[in-house]
Parts: C-alpha cells; structure tokens; sequence
C-alpha cells in the first residue's frame, strides 16, 4: 500500500478519481449504455437498423431537418433582439434598474408554460387576435402552423434574456479606453461597434449562440404544444417511441441528436481557438 | 492665433463642477504639460479635446477651426492613453494601421507612414507581434506609434508612463522627449508627477480643483512661482510669513533676508531648501532634528524658531549630526508669493 502511494502514477490516479469518476460514472456509463443499446436488437445481437430508420424514414428525416430548424431559427431571432437589447442595457435611461431586473424573468418560466402563453397570446381567437378583430383586421395562423412560427416565438421569448445577460457582460468586458482609441483613431460609432467591439465580444456571443442553440434542439415541451403535427423533431418523436416501449430506437435517435449537438460544439473551440491566436495578423501592406 | 485654443471650457457633472472656464493656448510645435493632482479635472479636459466627453461651454479651436462641437472621428487629434487601449485581436501592425485605414489613407502612404512611425518607435522586430505577447514598455511604444502614425495636429498623452516602472519610466521619458524633437508634433501631456513634467515640457500648466493656477516655463515656475499651490506641487519648499519693508523682510525667527520682489507688511515667501546654507555653530539658534543623505545631497531638517525648515546642502564632506546647533544662512533673495491659495489665483 505505501508502495503504492509513492508511486507517481497512482497517486495522479487517485487524486482524478473524485472528478473523473463522477463523471465516467453519472455521464459516461449511461451514454456507454445508450450507445451499446442503439446497436442491439432485442435478442442482444448487432444490428445497425435503428439508425437506418433514422435515415430512411420520411417522419425521421423530418424530425432531423426540423429539429436543426427549430435549433437554428430561434438562435437568428434572439440574436437580432439580444444584441440591440444588449447595447441598449449598457445606456443609461429612465427606468434601467427595473427594466434589466424584468427582462430577466422568462429564465425562470419553464418552457411548458412558455407554449400554453404563446397559445393564449397567439391563437386564432386568441388575446391578440381579439385586440385586433374590432380593427377589421385577423392574426395569421401563427401556432401549430407550417412554419413553425409559434415555436420559435416561444424558444425567442425564453432564450433573449439568457442571450441578452451573456452579450451584456461580454460587451462590458471591453474597457471604455479601447472603444475610445477606436474613436479618436477615426472610427465613427458603427464602425467601432463591427471592426472593434463585436470582435471583442465574439466569445461571448458565440458561446451565447451554442448554448441556446443546443437548448432549443432539445426542447420537448414547445414545439410539442405549439408546433405543427405534421412536422415533430426528433426530442417530440423520442418521447412518442419511448412511451411504445422502442427503448433502443430512442437511444438511436438520442445518439444522433447528441452527435449533432457535440459537433456544433467542436466547430465552435476550432472557431475560437483560431480566433484566439492571430487575427489580423501581418497587416502591414 | 495659436494652433490650440481652449477658450472657456467647463464641464459640470449635475451639480458639481469638473471645471471652472479653463484656457489654455498651445503654440505649434509646442510641448505643454497639464500638471496637478488627480481629480483637478486636467484627464476631463483631455477626453473634452479628444471629444470623447462633451463640454457644458465653452469653445476649443484647433489649426484655426472649432472642433468642440465636432465627434471624436472628425478631429484631427490622437492620444496615448495611460491604459494603452491597443486593440487585443489586432498584432501591432494592424493597431497602427487601424487609424489610417479609417481615414483612407492610400496604400503606399500607409506602409510609408508604418515604417517611420515603427522605425522611431523601437519597434521593427515586434511587428507581427500581438499585443498580449508585448511587455509594458513595448506596449506603450506601440500605443505611442499607433498615435503618431496619424500625424495628428495635436498629440494628447494621459499619464502614458504612470503604469511603469520607475527605470523604464526614466528610459521612455527620454526617449518622448527625443521624439518630440524629431517630429515636432504640438503636444499636450497630462501628469501629476511634477519630476515628469519639468524634465519634459516647454511650458506646465498648474491646475488644481478644475482651475488653471498658472502657466510658466519649468524654470519659472520652479524658481518663481505666484500661488503657494505651484511653490509646494513643484518640488519641495518651504512657506515662511514675513514682516516686509521694501527690498528686506524679517524671517519669523527676527533673521533678516533679502526679498525679490519689494513690499511692504505682512506676506509669505517661499524658500528652495537648496537655497539656504548650513553651518554648524555652538551659538546657532537652530537645531539638527533629522538628517538624511541622498549621494548628491544631505537633507536636514532644521527646528529653528518653533517652524521646521528644509535645507538641501550638495556636496558634502562631513554630515552634521541630528541635536547640533546650526545657523542658516540665506545667499541669495527669498522669493515672494502673490496670491495665498490656488482659488485666489483663478
């Protein structure tokens, strides 16, 4: 035993089990066991036939595109809100303290209720629709449409602030002198803002972009109450397999799901990281 | 009319005042140093002339046109800031080239203009370099680089050197003043280190509490200050009230001195410590309290009719101990002030 704990190698070993352990064993096992399970039939033998579904089947392959869109949709929409909203936060105005204390309240409304709101709201008979009836005028359908507008309003009506308080704090970050040297350089405020401040502020924006994007792809619950039936991603068509009991057809589709989600993550580092190391760089000519 | 003209610039924060109507003229090619302590509004005025803070009156011409009312981007001025403000994700070539890429400049004038800027700045090697992969020093030679490569009109600098160390501060000192000479840009420096100031400027301006106190050469000021605020900020001194009758005043200790300037009653003179003699003598009627020695000079200082008096001696060959008796002697006249408090003088 003493042996033991002089020797280098153990002792790192030992010293990693509380951190890698918990995770190979909460994290690690049970994706080990997914994966295993997706290749097997239920008589334990190797087959690839749940991922060919996957592939093959029209209703899957419309669960696949559909859940990108509603993963890419929303993400385009809440950056146009976030980014104005972000800058506009930074300015000082009557009201400031309250607005960025209530701007951070659909972080806490769970996505349920989220759709139930976007239902209510947006409904053809509907609060909004009523307002306007007496106008003469008529909401297009905008929930459980094509489209899948609905949706992305209520995946945007969750994710602006959880993308606003990221942005926020990434353009805070930027010390006022260098957006001043921007200006005293000759750069006028928009041009500070593109060539200094969103370069600036882009690990922050793009770790904003993923987290939400990886958030709304797997989102259950809104594009279940206010998304079209005829197109379901992949999250709404899991829970439908798992409630027949295909247990191994879930973990297929949740490996495919997950594989997307850790590429996008893995185009991101090699992203950074190239912007880490030397942008601009022998600008001299 | 001067190249720079601040005409009556305020600045009021709600119900404070930053500054009190401020004018300042710089003559081209000048280098004019903003002295005083921090929060004597001598930063707020610089960010007034870069247009990054918007004065509450006033007018600024620079060249022979206003450009208080003008944005940052459209005046001709640049500034080295004490916080450097490179832009991070821009190697040095692209901080210098920033600028003149915004002011469309051509091409050719462009790699031009970066060469000699790089060249008089130390800074051929580190081209490729990023800002985070540069030292202090070198940091703050590009942002000296990234400023002149514009050939502004008027070159500000806030503080530049206050983030360094005190040898590589000495060394960049000399060298701003040597590029002074060279590009012969109208310049104003704004510091609260007064060593800094008289070592680099043609001319300081004294502010204190959002006022200009007074204007001099570093000699001026230094050997003939008006306000009691220059006397004590430039160096050190010491304040004495005489009894004046003319051309002599008697010192509070009965001592009598010559004055420079005849008056007559009570006033305040201001008295270098290198300019007063010490000489031990049994009889003296002053007394050694504390002695240090610097190498070029001993200081002591002296108790002598219930004031301490500062003295300077160069020199020196044997110290004289703390509890000798002294007298002091003064060669030359004493200097007498004008105004007693700085708000006087505005």
């Amino acid at each position: 035993m003493g042996g033991l704990l002089r020797d280098r190698r153990a002792q790192l070993l030992l010293l990693l089990a509380p951190g890698v352990g918990y995770l190979l064993v909460f994290f690690g096992g049970p994706l080990l066991s997914a994966l295993i399970g997706s290749f097997r039939q239920d008589d334990g033998s190797f087959t690839l036939v749940f991922y060919e579904r996957i592939f093959t089947r029209a209703s899957m392959m419309r669960g696949l595109s559909t859940s990108i869109y509603y993963g890419v949709m929303p993400v385009i929409v809440s950056l146009a809100a976030s980014v104005p909203l972000a800058l506009l936060i930074r300015r000082s105005f009557f009201g400031r303290k309250l607005f960025s204390g209530l701007y951070k309240l659909p972080m806490a409304v769970p996505g349920i209720i989220v759709g139930l709101m976007v239902i209510v709201v947006f409904e053809r008979g509907g609060f909004l629709d009523r307002l306007v009836a007496p106008l003469g005028l008529g909401l297009p359908k905008l929930v459980r449409d094509d489209w899948g507008i609905g949706v992305i309003l209520a995946s945007v009506w969750k994710q602006v602030p959880f993308m606003t308080l990221i942005i926020t704090s990434a353009f805070a970050a930027i010390p006022e002198d260098i957006r001043n040297a921007a200006r005293t350089l000759g750069a006028s405020r928009l041009k500070t803002f593109f060539i200094v401040e969103v370069p600036l502020a882009m690990p922050g924006i793009t770790a904003a972009i993923l987290l939400t994007f990886i958030g709304s792809m797997g989102s259950y619950a809104i594009p279940d109450i206010v998304g079209p039936p005829t197109a379901r991603p992949l999250s709404v068509l899991m829970v439908k397999e798992f409630n027949q009991g295909r247990f191994n057809q879930v973990y297929a589709m949740g490996m495919v799901l997950s594989l997307f989600a850790v590429s996008v993550l893995l185009l991101y580092y090699s992203l950074t990281s190239r912007i880490g190391t030397g942008q601009n760089r022998g600008d001299a000519s | 009319m001067s190249e720079l003209e601040i005409c009556n610039i305020t600045k009021d924060y709600g119900p404070s005042r930053a500054l009190h109507p401020v004018s300042i003229a710089v003559e081209r090619g000048e280098f004019v140093t903003i002295l005083g302590p921090s929060g004597c509004g001598k930063s707020t005025l610089l960010r007034i002339l870069t247009g990054i803070t918007q004065p509450s009156g006033g007018e600024i011409h620079l060249g022979g046109k206003r450009i208080d009312q003008a944005p940052p981007e459209a005046r001709d001025v640049a500034m080295v800031f004490q916080s450097y403000a490179l832009f991070p994700h821009m190697s040095v070539a692209g901080n210098l080239a920033f600028g003149l890429k915004m002011k469309k400049v051509r091409k050719d004038e462009r790699a031009r203009r970066m060469a000699h800027a790089l060249e008089i700045c130390n800074l051929a090697g580190l081209v490729d370099r990023m800002p985070r992969q540069l030292s202090g020093g070198q940091q703050q030679r590009v942002a000296l680089a990234r400023a002149i490569v514009m050939q502004p009109s008027l070159l500000l600098f806030d503080e530049p050197l206050s983030n360094l160390d005190a040898k590589l501060r000495d060394t960049l000192r000399h060298e701003l003043t040597e590029l002074h000479r060279r590009i012969g840009a109208t310049s104003l420096y704004v510091t609260h280190d007064q060593a800094e100031a008289m070592a680099m400027s043609d001319r300081i301006v004294v502010m204190n509490e959002g006022r200009v106190v007074e204007t001099g050469t570093p000699l001026e000021l230094y050997r003939a200050p008006k306000h009691v605020f220059t006397a004590t900020f430039l160096g050190q001194t010491n304040l004495l009230p005489v009894v004046a009758r003319g051309a002599e005043a008697q010192l509070p200790w009965g001592q009598s001195v010559a004055l420079d300037a005849p008056a007559t009653g009570d006033i305040q003179v201001s008295v270098r410590p290198e300019n007063i003699d010490i000489c031990a003598d049994e009889a003296g009627s002053g007394t050694v309290c504390a002695v240090s020695f610097m190498g070029a000079n001993a200081l002591y200082t002296v108790e002598i009719g219930g004031r301490r008096i500062r003295v300077s001696q160069s020199g020196v060959e044997h110290l004289i101990e703390t509890g000798r008796r002294v007298t002091l002697q003064f060669p030359g006249p004493v200097h007498r002030l004008n105004g007693t408090t700085a708000q006087e003088a505005a």
